[in-house]
């Protein structure tokens, strides 16, 4: 107890006691002392000297240590009053310290409930209480105003349908449900019938035959699978000793024999044909045989036609050339020419009258005086006004004018070639003519010009066995066909233009399009190659024929075959379409000799007619 | 009222009852039926059923006598193809492959060969003829048309003229109603009119001033006449020509037209087009139509006097070849005939156009020329050498009540 202290009756022990202030007691902590009393002499602590045995004993025996405490101002111990013990308990509990504290007091309105007659104030409304709010108004203009900058996306309106999630939407059609949809259902099972009746009427039992047959059958063969037995009454019916066989034969049939559906191909078959234009848009054109030129005894190799079109010329393998009058098939002349006439040709220019024959290895010119007297009277002028030039010309053929006798047939030049001469064809003008020697070298072809009886060899080299040569009706090209390759070569410029790869093995025969634009080749391995001249080298249409083909004429292109049928075709141009050629008509007439039926076919050059000629020794018109 | 399924053989009959019941001495005469001018040939319900003709309506039949068949008379051997024949009331003239024309009797006695052409006579006509001298022209390959005269009395014949001035064959010549011209188509594509009147050689002033005079006179062949006029505008080969009226002349071509001329003026009137080469023309005054026959199976009926490009108003088809040539009966305003190279002649009734009247089926080989004449004289000729004759009443066209 302090010794000088005077307790004030306001102040409590405790406070006097504080002399240090509001301080951490710790710093006091190793000092015995604790602030200083009014003389400044210092304030010793209660002086504790109770070690660890005695603060037990004193736990142990002391039945207030429980409510002892060390006050840490003064270091004494203090005993906790009742109230204060009180106090401790309820804070440890969370209620309010105070006592008399009642959380749960009655809630006192601060203005009541009830709806009295006076009103709190009085104040009169404000006008902003009655009209739209001008805050709001402003706030909106605002957001009116950034929706229409664009600074603020109004939300769109939510869509209220309902979604969906498919099941099928990304099935894939192999899948186990495919397979489900190619489902194909078992056959039904057989209804039962009479034979499987416990009492069938007797025409339903097997006779002894017939069970024995039955029995020698293979099962697999039999139509019934059991016997159709009789039984008194249905309680004498056994067990059907086949009962779980049958259904496991049935239950294979259901999920073990596969089962697919027949792929049928749904083609129509008109789809398949190709769209041709109808035979009757394309006429005219020859349909039947009208005439048959007869009088040859052997097979007619060659034909060819006046520009006129009134006389027609015939070589044949009898050795001679017969002239005939075409609308009649009147036979007008007979030439004889002691060889085997190859080929003909008579000259395209209307105002010269001459025909070149090929016979074996010479060419001869003949004028065949049909016509106009006039005309085949200048013709021999115009032959015999041939003046020779001064010095002697190398020439790989000798030009030899006709002996008397010839002369009076008809012939008025011979031309004598090396070897045998194939072909012969002459130049749209009249004036040049070529001719085809069978030969490999490089005189193969021989170009002649009747007005100056000069005849050259173009090519220096040999390129192949030549079938046949053209001249372009038009410009100055000349083909030269060979085995394989069309070459096409320029006269003026003296240097081939193109070769047309035709794809045959065995090019036979070639002809033009009387435009020039337009060539075909025929082949021995029964095709036909259609060349556009302005369009590439290869063949614009490679077409399939039977047998040989020969071809040639104007405006319509056509072929003749090995066998006894002619196939008219016709090139058909449509400007909106791509030309085709149409195989239009068979024209049948000849008599199949010696494996080979027509050797040659020409058109008339202006009717729509056809003269064809054939190994039986006659030619055919065809309108 | 006739029964229905009735064939011509029974309407026959139920006529010749008819008559019979009238006249007593009436002979059974065979008929024949036209309805609606069609002839009958099938059931009566059949034809009924095809031509659309109810069964409502009161059906009118006419009854003609039934047409008979020409009677073979005469077959004429030749030396070589015949390419033309004309007859008349006494004598037949034929044009021959063998560069002659001969003239015939009507009972096949060979009277006269007329030579001078160096080529096949593709064309012959008679100009005039009279008791003592006949005119006769003959046109070949030669390019020469030859005027003759032929003496009957004492058989000579002898060449007064000879045409030149065609650059092609001459295929076809035709003598008009006056008998003093003459027309000729060729294979240069033109027409040339000649004076058929014979001149003396002194006495050239018939032709034109203008015309260039050859005085050349060929010992065999005669003067050298020149045309009076030559008509182009075809252009292919005239295949056939003749005067339709005193003034004009019609020509079919092979470019697939018919053209009409003015004969005078030398133009062209009018052209009837066709799909097919032109052989042969024949025109009737009598029912003033063209039978023209191509180089298809037709025979096909124009009216010369259309102003369409094309109007063929009947189309005989039985041939199986081409037509080479028709001809129109002289007395018949329906009936023609037609030759063609399927070696057949057929007869036939325009009212019945579906088949002919009757085959003449007597060539081995294409028959290249048929001719009618106003005797009732039916001559066909062709490729095997030979010329058949029949005899063909002639009727003109019977009209029964």
């Amino acid at each position: 107890p302090c010794p000088a202290l005077t307790p004030l009756p306001s102040a409590p022990l405790q406070d006097i006691r504080n002399t240090v202030g509001n301080i951490p007691m710790e710093w006091y902590q190793d000092f015995p002392h604790i602030g200083y009393n009014l003389e400044g002499k210092r304030i010793y602590k209660p002086i504790r000297n109770k070690d660890e045995l005695d603060m037990f004993l004193e736990k142990m025996e002391n039945p207030d240590y429980w409510r002892t405490v060390q006050d840490k101002m003064t270091g004494a111990d203090i005993k906790l009053t009742d109230e204060q013990v009180d106090l401790v308990h309820r804070l440890q509990k969370g209620q309010f310290g105070d006592v008399h504290f009642n959380p749960y007091e009655p809630a006192v309105d601060f203005f009541t409930h009830e709806v009295m007659i006076h009103p709190v104030t009085n104040r009169p409304a404000d006008k902003r209480s009655f009209i739209p709010s001008l805050i709001e108004k402003e706030k909106v203009s605002k957001l009116v105003h950034a929706i229409k900058m664009g600074w603020i996306k109004p939300r769109k309106p939510k869509d209220d349908t309902p979604t969906y999630y498919d099941l099928w939407a990304h099935e894939d059609p192999n899948s186990i449900l495919g397979r489900h949809k190619m489902h194909v259902p078992a056959p039904k099972m057989k209804l039962p019938g009479h034979e499987e009746s416990y009492n069938p009427p007797p025409e339903y039992l097997l006779s002894e035959e017939e069970k024995l047959a039955w029995e020698q059958q293979e099962p697999a063969e039999r139509k019934l699978n059991f016997v159709p037995q009789q039984y008194r009454c249905l309680r004498a019916v056994p067990a059907y000793s086949r009962f779980i066989h049958e259904r496991f034969e049935r239950c294979l049939d259901l999920y073990l024999c596969p089962r697919q559906r027949k792929m049928r191909v749904n083609v129509d078959p008109e789809d398949l044909i190709p769209k041709l234009p109808k035979p009757r848009d394309l006429q005219p054109f020859p349909t039947t045989q009208a005439l048959v030129y007869r009088g040859h005894t052997s097979l007619v190799r060659c034909l060819s036609i006046s520009p006129s079109g009134q006389w027609l010329v015939s070589g044949s393998d009898d050795c001679t050339v017969r002239f005939w009058e075409v609308c009649t098939a009147r036979c007008m002349k007979t030439l004889p020419v002691g060889g085997v006439v190859k080929s003909v040709a008579w000259n395209p220019n209307p105002t010269i009258c001459l025909v070149a024959i090929c016979v074996e290895q010479s060419v001869l010119l003949v004028n065949p005086c049909l016509g106009d007297k006039l005309l085949y009277g200048a013709t021999d002028q115009l032959l015999e006004s041939y003046v020779a030039p001064e010095e002697e010309r190398v020439q790989p053929v000798q030009w030899v004018m006709a002996t008397m006798e010839e002369h009076s047939k008809g012939v008025r030049l011979v031309i004598q070639h090396s070897k045998a001469v194939k072909q012969v064809t002459w130049h749209g003008k009249g004036d040049y003519f070529a001719s085809v020697v069978s030969d490999n070298s490089n005189m193969q072809v021989l170009i002649h010009q009747t007005s100056k009886r000069w005849s050259q060899n173009p090519f220096r080299k040999s390129k192949g066995l030549v079938q046949c040569v053209l001249f372009h009706p038009i410009r100055p090209y000349f083909f030269v066909a060979t085995q394989r390759y069309v070459r096409v070569y320029n006269l003026l410029k003296q240097e081939l233009t193109k070769k047309l790869m035709t794809n045959c093995k065995w090019v036979s025969s070639m002809a033009i399009h009387p435009g020039g634009d337009n060539i075909i080749c025929g082949s021995y391995d029964s095709k036909l190659a259609w060349f556009d001249l302005d369009l590439s080298t290869r063949p614009y249409q490679l077409l399939r024929a039977c047998g040989v083909t020969l071809g040639g004429t104007p405006g319509r292109l056509e072929g003749g075959s090995q066998s006894p049928a002619l196939t008219c075709l016709l090139h058909h141009s449509d400007l909106l379409q791509n030309p085709l050629l149409v195989p239009v008509k068979v024209l049948k007439g000849h008599v199949l000799t010696l494996d080979l039926g027509v050797l040659d076919v020409l058109f008339h050059p202006t009717q729509p007619w056809v003269f064809s000629s054939g190994a039986d020794g006659t030619v055919r018109l065809y309108t | 009222s006739v029964p229905a399924a009735s064939e011509t053989t029974d309407l026959s009959h139920l006529i010749n009852k008819l008559l019979a019941a009238g006249k007593a001495d009436h002979k059974y005469v065979e008929f024949d039926f036209l309805i609606n001018g069609q002839f009958l040939r099938m059931p009566l319900v059949t034809h009924m059923e095809m031509e659309n003709i109810s069964t409502e309506e009161v059906v009118e039949i006419e009854y003609v006598e039934k047409y008979m068949a020409p009677q073979p008379e005469e077959c004429i051997f030749h030396d070589d193809w015949i390419s033309s024949v004309q007859a008349t009331e006494e004598w037949i003239l034929t044009g021959c492959y063998d560069q002659t024309a001969r003239i015939w009797s009507l009972e096949g006695k060979s009277i006269m060969t007329i030579a001078g052409h160096t080529e096949v006579v593709k064309d012959v006509a008679w100009v005039k003829q009279d008791s003592l001298s006949c005119l006769l022209l003959s046109a070949s390959m030669d390019q020469t048309v030859l005027l003759w005269e032929w003496n009957v009395e004492k058989n000579k014949v002898k060449a007064l003229h000879c045409c030149r001035g065609h650059a092609g064959s001459v295929d076809s010549i035709a003598v008009d109603c006056t008998r003093t011209k003459f027309c000729s188509g060729s294979w240069d594509k033109m027409l040339k009119i000649w004076s058929a009147v014979p001149t003396d050689e002194e006495d050239e002033m018939e032709e034109a001033a203008n015309r260039p005079r050859k005085k050349q006179k060929t010992e065999q062949l005669g003067l050298t006449r020149t045309p009076l006029a030559t008509l182009s505008g075809h252009t292919e080969a005239v295949s056939s020509v003749l005067w339709s009226d005193a003034e004009e002349i019609c020509s079919a071509s092979w470019d697939h037209t018919i053209k009409l001329w003015d004969a005078e003026t030398g133009d062209l009137k009018s052209t009837l087009t066709g799909n097919k080469v032109f052989n042969s023309v024949s025109y009737s005054p009598l029912c003033r139509r063209l039978a023209s026959g191509s180089t298809d199976r037709h025979i096909r009926l124009w009216d010369p006097r259309s102003k369409d490009g094309s109007l063929v108003l009947l189309s005989l088809t039985s041939h199986t070849g081409w037509v080479t040539s028709v001809k129109w009966s002289p007395t018949h305003e329906h009936q023609l005939i037609s030759g063609s190279l399927d070696n057949i002649v057929k007869l036939w009734d325009t009212r019945s156009c579906k088949a002919p009247l009757y085959d003449l089926a007597a060539h081995e080989d294409k028959v290249l020329c048929v001719d009618w004449t106003e005797a009732g004289l039916l001559l066909s000729g062709g490729a095997d050498n030979k010329l058949y004759c029949y005899r063909y009443p002639a009727t003109a066209s019977d009209v029964g009540a």
